[in-house]
């Protein structure tokens, strides 16, 4: 059954074709990975999925509901979080706010203005448990825009995983880590999407071939190959178009 | 703790609001109290906008003053008995029509934030104002319209005809109104409001409609600001155009950024500085409007978090306990500052004056010898200097009271 349907999915900014017909079927519960070179459209293909940009033309299905028309806030709400490349999070709010910000919508608060947050226990205590997950506890009242690279990045992913979405979409969440940051990252990552569905872009094959169940290669908005990770390791045409570059530079 | 130190505060709030007429008695001061309450709700509720939600309106004034027109609507009911109802709740009409107007302007003007919502607030500034001129019937034109507080029914004996009376029911109004907007920051959509002015964006991915929440931010905000207005009428018993018009927007934008935008408390100190301003010293002065001006660029340009923020950025050597070591370095930068001030103001309003003798802080300033005004331009040069000389000691005792000791360091 798949939780994620894209059929000829299109995006044109202007004249440039950036997605280019792209049909892709993610299941309920599997660990999908993207991976590409730069400006493939791996970002803009996210931007599609959570309503950030609308498609150009095709049908974009989430839990069987076309979601290609409707603004993010909708999509989200269906149960979709993601993160960004580029780290969006609320810069002069507490880290503590911001993750507490990410649950509200998940557990019911909608636009109320009648619930003291103070009051909330169960809220605050779930926000303070994700703090301690993406190690934050102890910066849990630092004002967010103030933290240091690395933290932000921690931030950013806490905000994307805080509500317990379903599906989990993760744009190069361990980029400019260091190498055991990323790592704890990935024991998090992969221990709270645990019977979730993930999908995620990222450059560091180590971590792809370690986490995903399947793997979609794009090049130039357009997916090459779906498939299991030894499978695309065995792909030559893969190798050629990507993984030639990452493996004779590493 | 956290909360006894926070119902604490509320408490001292109380105490001020209900002893401040007794220490204060004369009419002159119980009038000022009474702008000042008044102005403390306007301000904060241009905050909500503002400050919490990261809205840029030059056009608040039309919640207060639509509140107020209808609160002297209000009265005049009372007074022809069309209606029968204590004046006690008129500021909740004023409140209500607020509401009413923000549901209306806020459906279309709360779409996007930054320069289309100024915009949008500016021109429906414009238009309401002009309407109100235009529409005499009910807005009274050039004059205004005026009403009688004293007709309603007696509330304990009370019919209100005292400025004191009038105060103690409007105080009762602010508090209620300062604690409600307190706690509305308090709660998911006040939070939200935070978010979505720092990153609608990202907002809209945790499930919210950037647009909605600022929507929520801007019904509230015109509902205070129309209490505020309920409040003015009731004191004033009339209401004018100048209510609702762009001059009076400035000035609630002036009082919530020269206190704080940034502190809930930033506008209440705002609001008392400004109003104490605008009744002291217009008496003194004619040029009070330029000092607020001047004032308010000193503000921009070297406390960009207002009064509120520059109290607040002592927190840390307050903590520490090093308050003591900053008080010599104020002292011989602040007594130059003021000097090189009032140099500054006396040379200002004796280009202003008329009069041959200018009288100024017990001095008998005379315009007309170019001495007077080679003495002061001397002093004032040499303040200035004494300033610039002392800045030094004063940024490097501000870097020990902040520093963080050895032993803390990690
Ligand atoms: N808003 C936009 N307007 C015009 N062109 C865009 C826009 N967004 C992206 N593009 C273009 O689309 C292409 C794909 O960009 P995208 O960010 O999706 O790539 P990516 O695969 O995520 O790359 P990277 O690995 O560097 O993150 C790029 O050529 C980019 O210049
Ligand atoms: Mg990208």
């Amino acid at each position: 059954m798949s939780i994620l349907s894209l059929k000829d999915v299109q995006k044109n900014f202007g004249e440039t074709e950036i997605i280019r017909g792209l049909s892709l079927d993610v299941a309920a519960g599997e660990k999908h990975a993207i991976i590409g070179p730069n400006g493939a459209g791996k970002s803009t293909l996210f931007h599609l999925i959570s309503g950030r940009y609308k498609v150009s033309s095709g049908s974009i299905k989430f839990k069987q509901e076309e979601i290609q028309n409707k603004p993010p806030y909708e999509i989200a709400r269906l149960g979709l979080a993601r993160s960004f490349q580029v780290t969006n999070i609320f810069p002069r709010m507490n880290v503590f706010e911001n993750i507490r910000c990410a649950l509200f919508w998940s557990k019911g608060y909608r636009y109320s203005f009648w619930h003291l947050l103070g009051r909330q226990s169960e809220l605050n205590d779930e926000a303070m448990h994700v703090l301690e997950q993406i190690g934050l506890k102890d910066k849990a009242l630092y004002p967010s825009g103030e933290l240091g690279y690395a933290q932000q990045r921690a931030l950013e992913l806490g905000i994307a995983i805080a509500s317990g979405a379903e599906l989990i979409m993760l744009d190069e969440p361990v980029a400019g880590m260091s190498h055991s940051e990323a790592q704890s990252s990935v024991e998090l990552i992969r221990k709270i999407t645990e019977g979730k569905t993930l999908i995620m872009v990222e450059h560091d094959m180590n971590i792809v071939f370690d986490v995903a169940d399947r793997i979609s290669v794009l090049v130039y908005g357009e997916i090459i190959a779906t498939d299991k990770p030894e499978n695309i390791r065995a792909n030559l045409k893969v190798q050629e178009a990507y993984l030639g570059e990452v493996i004779t530079s590493a | 703790m956290l909360l006894l130190k926070k119902s604490s505060i509320w408490i001292a709030f109380l105490i001020a609001l209900v002893t401040l007429p007794q220490l204060f008695d004369s009419i002159l001061a119980v009038s000022i109290l009474n702008q000042m309450t008044i102005a403390i709700v306007f301000a904060l509720s241009y905050n909500m906008l503002l400050g919490q939600g990261g809205m840029l309106s030059f056009g608040h004034a039309v919640y207060f003053g639509l509140g107020g027109f209808l609160s002297v609507h209000a009265l005049l009911l009372i007074e022809y008995e069309t209606m029968v109802f204590s004046i006690l709740w008129i500021p909740l009409i004023g409140g209500l029509f607020g509401l009413l107007a923000g549901l209306f302007i806020g459906s279309f003007s709360t779409h996007k934030a930054g320069t289309v919502f100024a915009m949008i607030s500016l021109g429906i500034g414009e238009l309401i104002a002009a309407s109100s001129l235009i529409f005499s019937s009910f807005f009274g034109g050039e004059a205004g319209i005026s009403g009688d507080r004293t007709f309603g029914p007696l509330f304990f004996g009370i019919d209100f005809a005292q400025n004191l009376e009038i105060y103690y029911l409007a105080a009762f109004w602010v508090f209620l109104a300062t604690l409600f907007m307190y706690l509305f920051t308090q709660t998911p959509a006040g939070r939200m409001a935070n978010a979505v002015r720092d990153n609608p964006e990202r907002a809209e991915f945790i499930g919210y409609s950037a647009r909605r929440v600022r929507f929520i931010s801007f019904c509230a905000a015109g509902m205070f600001a129309g209490i505020a207005g309920g409040l003015f009428a009731l004191n004033y018993e009339f209401i004018t155009e100048e209510n609702l018009n762009a001059a009076t927007s400035g000035r609630v934008l002036l009082m919530a950024y020269i206190g704080g935008l940034g502190y809930f408390i930033g506008p209440i100190i705002g609001a008392v500085v400004l109003t104490l301003m605008n009744s002291l010293l217009s008496n003194y002065s004619e040029l009070w409007m330029l000092y607020l001006g001047i004032m308010f660029l000193l503000t921009v340009m070297f406390l960009p978090r207002g009064f509120a923020g520059f109290i607040m950025m002592h927190q840390v050597a307050w903590v520490r306990g090093n308050m003591k070591m900053l008080i010599k370095p104020y002292t011989l930068t602040g007594v130059p500052a003021a000097l090189f001030a009032l140099c500054t103001i006396a040379l200002i309003e004796m280009s202003h004056t008329e009069e041959e003798v200018f009288h100024f802080l017990g001095l008998e300033l005379n315009t007309a010898s170019s001495a007077t005004w080679i003495i002061t331009t001397v002093i004032a040069a040499a303040a200035f200097y004494a300033v610039r000389k002392s800045l030094h000691q004063l940024s490097e005792a501000w870097d020990t009271a902040n520093a963080i000791p050895k032993e803390e360091r990690a």
